[in-house]
């Protein structure tokens, strides 16, 4: 079993409001997978569905799970961090790490005392002394030290300072992230994870509008810094976004599509360059609150 | 189901709860101890020992003066406080029905209202067996430690009047030790919890179901409707009486539903339901029949509605894991 998770025609509506509509994807193991999309764009009812949290409609498979009637085996493989600081005000460090090492079969302790050890937190101190961002580092530490083998982080980083946001990622990548775990993440600074990421997918008003690797990514979308003189004949070619930086056209184009331009064609234009994922992401987002 | 799991999730409700399951009762308890062991004590060693002996409320009236206190009523005084010392621990029981009332009712709101629900469900432990655990923390867990705290503030007071009339010359002690209740009375507490989690359950459930499905204050829920429900079923009532003269007959049922799905926490309520079995409790020449409290809250048993009572109790709690499961918290 190659894909973590496989939705089929997945679909969540609030009422009347289509909150996911009708989405297919497939996750495959060993992937860190950036969810990206505007506010209200269906993201966190994804995972939400996922991790068994919500009812459905469609078909949805985790890990070989159905997350709506097997949700107790499956939180056996999986782990969850679905908002920043929700750890009760009353939790001890050292009973949540007890609590932890009680109720999950692949916790290791001693992972998760090491991290604390790594930080300014000590098992006598309650959640509601802590600062948001010593909250978010005793989560992850509980987190980490799980052996799951996917890892669901839902604005994991929220409105911490940029030290907790890099540290936060850091330790993601150096002490967790290996060949047999997934990770899907859904972030608004989408800057601080680009770099991580080996998956993209872009979710638009309960759609998802590109699902591709970073490497298709970065062979599909170019960046020209447009010379003065060749800015209509780059309009020629079709650019998904415009914008003009110090007085100079920089215009992206998708060379993926049939049709497209070429590299050699953008290249005469003037200089070329990957574009940032934040530059794609306001590009395809274009709108989205028009 | 697994019991390691069980014995970190009800490990989880005390950390939670150690404020009013066990600070609160064990400050009241010893506050008992000083304030009552101490103006007793003060008394009989101040004044002497008094020409009858209240205990709970009980004269004995052949007390006099210690010289005069014949063997016979000695034993007496023994038996009777023998029996009874425990009562004197009573309004240890009193705030367990607030403490568990108010943590049933909390119990599935609160983790809804902070989002550290988001937290436990990321931790293989289903809802069912967090259900249960809060259940079993307010039915067996929380009654547990307020009756090991009773028999040690009843105990450490009984001592404390026995050494005062010591002081004055009657020694208690030998027919007190003696004395089988003295014993069997602590004993006799213990045997009652599972007739209290049977009349407990409708309102465990009730407090938990609504506990789980509230958007917002859940105390006006659980108490406003079934009271809001009742009087207007009673209007109806008094309003049939005036035109047809007929009364509702699902009345007198109501009533009993709405008591016993809020006040089913309260230790001994099943004595309000079976009146008949209420044991009396005056002292006679043998001391007094405690051993009646235990039977007859038994006997309370046999009857269909003890168990209606637990079938309803168990649906709501089912319930309560259902919306646990389900609800989506935004």
């Amino acid at each position: 079993m190659n894909a973590v998770i496989e939705a089929k025609n997945l679909s969540k509506r609030y009422g009347k409001r289509i909150a996911v509509d009708g989405i297919d994807f497939t996750i495959p193991a060993g992937r860190i997978v950036g969810l990206i999309g505007p506010n209200g764009s269906g993201k966190t009812t994804t995972l939400k569905a996922a991790l068994g949290l919500i009812p459905f409609d469609g078909e949805l498979s985790v890990l070989g799970f159905d997350p709506r009637t097997q949700r107790d085996d499956l939180m056996q493989d999986v782990c969850f961090i679905a908002d920043v600081a929700i750890l009760p005000r009353w939790l001890r460090v050292g009973d949540a790490i007890d609590f932890v090492a009680g109720v999950h079969p692949r916790f290791n302790r001693a992972k998760a005392e090491r991290y604390i050890a790594s930080t300014k937190l000590n098992p006598a101190m309650k959640v509601k002394e802590m600062s948001k961002g010593m909250i978010v580092q005793l989560h992850l530490a509980l987190v980490m030290a799980i052996d799951a083998k996917l890892l669901v982080l839902d604005e994991p980083t929220l409105g911490l300072d940029i030290l907790y946001r890099k540290q936060f990622y850091q330790n993601l990548l150096e002490d967790y992230f290996d060949e047999h775990k997934t990770i899907v993440i859904t972030t608004h600074q989408v800057e601080e994870v680009e770099h991580i990421l080996t998956d993209l997918m872009f979710i638009r008003d309960g759609r998802i509008v590109l699902a591709a690797s970073m490497e298709e990514i970065g062979e599909r979308y170019i960046e020209v810094m447009v010379a003065q003189d060749k800015i209509s004949a780059a309009n020629a070619l079709q650019p998904i976004d415009r914008r003009t930086v110090f007085g100079k056209a920089v215009m992206l184009f998708d060379a993926g599509v049939p049709g497209g331009a070429t590299r050699q064609q953008l290249a005469a234009l003037g200089e070329t360059r990957n574009p940032s994922v934040a530059d794609l992401f306001v590009a395809t987002m274009k709108g989205s609150y028009a | 189901m697994n019991t390691n799991t069980m014995k970190w999730l009800l490990r989880r409700e005390f950390w939670e709860n150690k404020g009013s399951m066990f600070w609160a009762p064990l400050v009241v308890g010893a506050l008992l101890v000083l304030l009552v062991g101490g103006t007793v004590g003060y008394g009989i060693i101040g004044h002497g020992v008094p020409g009858h002996i209240v205990i709970n409320g009980q004269t004995v009236a052949n007390g006099g003066m210690s010289a005069a206190i014949s063997l016979d009523s000695r034993i007496m005084i023994a038996k009777v406080a023998s029996g009874m010392y425990l009562a004197t621990a009573s309004p240890l029981f009193f705030m367990l029905v607030f403490a568990v009332f108010f943590y049933c009712l909390n119990s599935l709101y609160d983790e809804r209202r902070d989002r550290s629900i988001l937290f436990w469900k990321s931790l293989p432990v289903s809802d069912t067996m967090t259900v249960l655990s809060k259940a079993a923390m307010a039915m067996i867990v929380a009654p547990l430690i307020t009756i090991v705290l009773a028999v040690a503030a009843s105990l450490a007071l009984l001592v404390v009047v026995c050494i005062a009339l010591g002081t004055q010359g009657m020694n208690m002690f030998g027919t007190m030790l003696a004395s089988p209740d003295l014993y069997l009375s602590p004993l006799r507490l213990l045997s009652l919890l599972p007739v209290y989690v049977v009349w407990a359950l409708p309102t465990v459930g009730w407090l938990m179901l609504v506990s789980s499905w509230a958007r917002s204050k859940p105390f006006i829920w659980a108490v406003g409707v079934p009271l809001t429900g009742l009087l207007l079923l009673q209007w109806t009532n008094a309003a049939m009486q005036k035109i047809s003269g007929t009364s509702l007959a699902i009345m007198p049922y109501a009533q009993d539903l709405v008591a016993r799905i809020l006040g089913g926490v309260v230790p001994g309520i099943w004595f309000t339901y079976r009146t008949d079995l209420a044991p009396d409790l005056r002292p006679t020449a043998s001391g007094i029949d405690v051993g009646a409290i235990v039977s007859n809250s038994y006997a309370s048993l046999a009857g269909l509605d003890a168990w209606f009572g637990v079938a309803l109790g168990a649906l709501m709690l089912f319930g309560a894991i259902r919306l646990r499961r389900w609800r989506d918290e935004g």
